[in-house]
């Protein structure tokens, strides 16, 4: 249950950046978060909405969360491909096994929208 | 590439505004979740760099025997090296007590419940390892909280992260945790000597394992009967001397 040190991790963020730029409350926030990243999405997101609570400017947040698939480029072939496995995956052009994992490890915050 | 975030620019302080008419203002931040637990263990890897200390983080569920492993690591190496200790877990000074009595200076790092090692503790563990010790060890072992999960996310500063699983886990340790694996640089599989007693398939997880990351360097061997262990020790001897070799060069 690391996600919830996390969380922490990134209202503590977000309280800095209100505080850096005068803002009266943080409206939302975007993360991207990689398949292969060690993440349960869902953990996170109970975690965030349980702890945003403790602050007076991040207690309406919006917490977006985009998941990005694992993503992968033949080193053989030059072909990039979405797929599901992280397990011999093969270059659905060429066979190849020879890949390089190109996306899925992402681990985030992207933006952040703040009114002031 | 950063090994934690997966994005391919580290500056990730990069802060840009983007819009700012309605009250309204989106800003543009691109930065890893975990960068503050990184700036720390970057902070923790100057620290070593700078000591020429090897400093390995041992990875694995509770109960594979990391702490055994360590015990007679310990005792074969102590003559020759000096070995410090930081023991992660969540109550207790039981691990760090073993450690001691084997020969090793040792700090224990209770976390009061967190399931990982986080950089900023392995930090205060390293100054009050060297208070102890007088010096900085010539090897540090770091041993995290035995959780197969949550220690892999973060990065503590360490050279070598090793993960281990034992023969009674079962095979399909590197299929269910796939992050352990390809974080790590070293993977151990213990206690062999139960081999007879379990389906335990060794080379369909040395395959899992090394096709999730190919650079894995494997060991197998059981703390009990001694097999394999002297590969272990060697390859220890052998990054040790080679992390004094660069900060002599440095």
């Amino acid at each position: 249950m690391h996600e919830a040190s996390i969380a922490m991790g990134l209202l503590n963020s977000l309280e800095e950046l209100a505080e850096k730029e005068n803002a009266k409350k943080v409206v939302k926030v975007k993360v991207r978060i990689g398949k292969l990243s060690g993440i349960v999405i869902d953990s996170f997101v109970f975690a965030f909405n349980a702890l945003k609570e403790e602050s007076p400017k991040l207690k309406e947040t919006e917490l977006i969360v985009e998941e990005v698939p694992l993503k992968y480029r033949c080193r053989e072939c030059g072909e990039e491909f979405s797929c599901e496995t992280v397990f011999f995956p093969e270059c659905p052009k060429c066979k190849s096994i020879n890949l390089e994992l190109i996306s899925g490890e992402e681990l985030e915050v992207v933006n952040a929208e703040i009114e002031v | 590439m950063c090994d934690v975030c997966g994005c391919n620019n580290h500056n990730h302080d990069n802060l840009m505004k983007v819009s700012d008419n309605t009250g309204k203002k989106n800003l543009e931040i691109k930065k890893s979740l975990l960068s503050k637990n990184d700036e720390v263990a970057h902070h923790n890897k100057e620290h070593f760099d700078k000591d020429g200390v090897l400093a390995v983080n041992l990875i694995s569920s509770p109960g594979s025997g990391k702490t055994t492993l360590l015990e007679k690591t310990i005792e074969a190496l102590k003559d020759e090296l000096l070995i410090g200790v930081l023991e992660g877990d969540i109550e207790t000074e039981r691990d760090a007590e073993r450690v001691r009595a084997k020969g090793a200076a040792a700090v224990q790092l209770t976390t009061g419940g967190a399931c990982h090692l986080e950089a900023p503790l392995v930090h205060k563990g390293y100054h009050a390892l060297k208070k102890q010790l007088g010096r900085a060890p010539e090897l540090l072992f770091i041993e995290n909280v035995g959780n197969l999960v949550c220690p892999s996310s973060f990065y503590l500063g360490e050279d070598i992260r090793v993960v281990l699983i034992s023969v009674p886990e079962g095979s399909d340790k590197p299929a269910k945790y796939p992050k352990a694996f390809k974080t790590s640089q070293a993977f151990i599989i213990t206690k062999i000597d139960l081999l007879p007693f379990f389906d335990f398939d060794i080379e369909k997880v040395k395959e899992e394992a090394l096709s999730l990351n190919p650079n894995l360097k494997v060991f197998t061997l059981s703390a009990k009967t001694g097999e394999g262990l002297e590969e272990w020790f060697n390859f220890l001897r052998e990054k040790v001397k080679e992390k004094k070799g660069a900060l002599q060069r440095a």
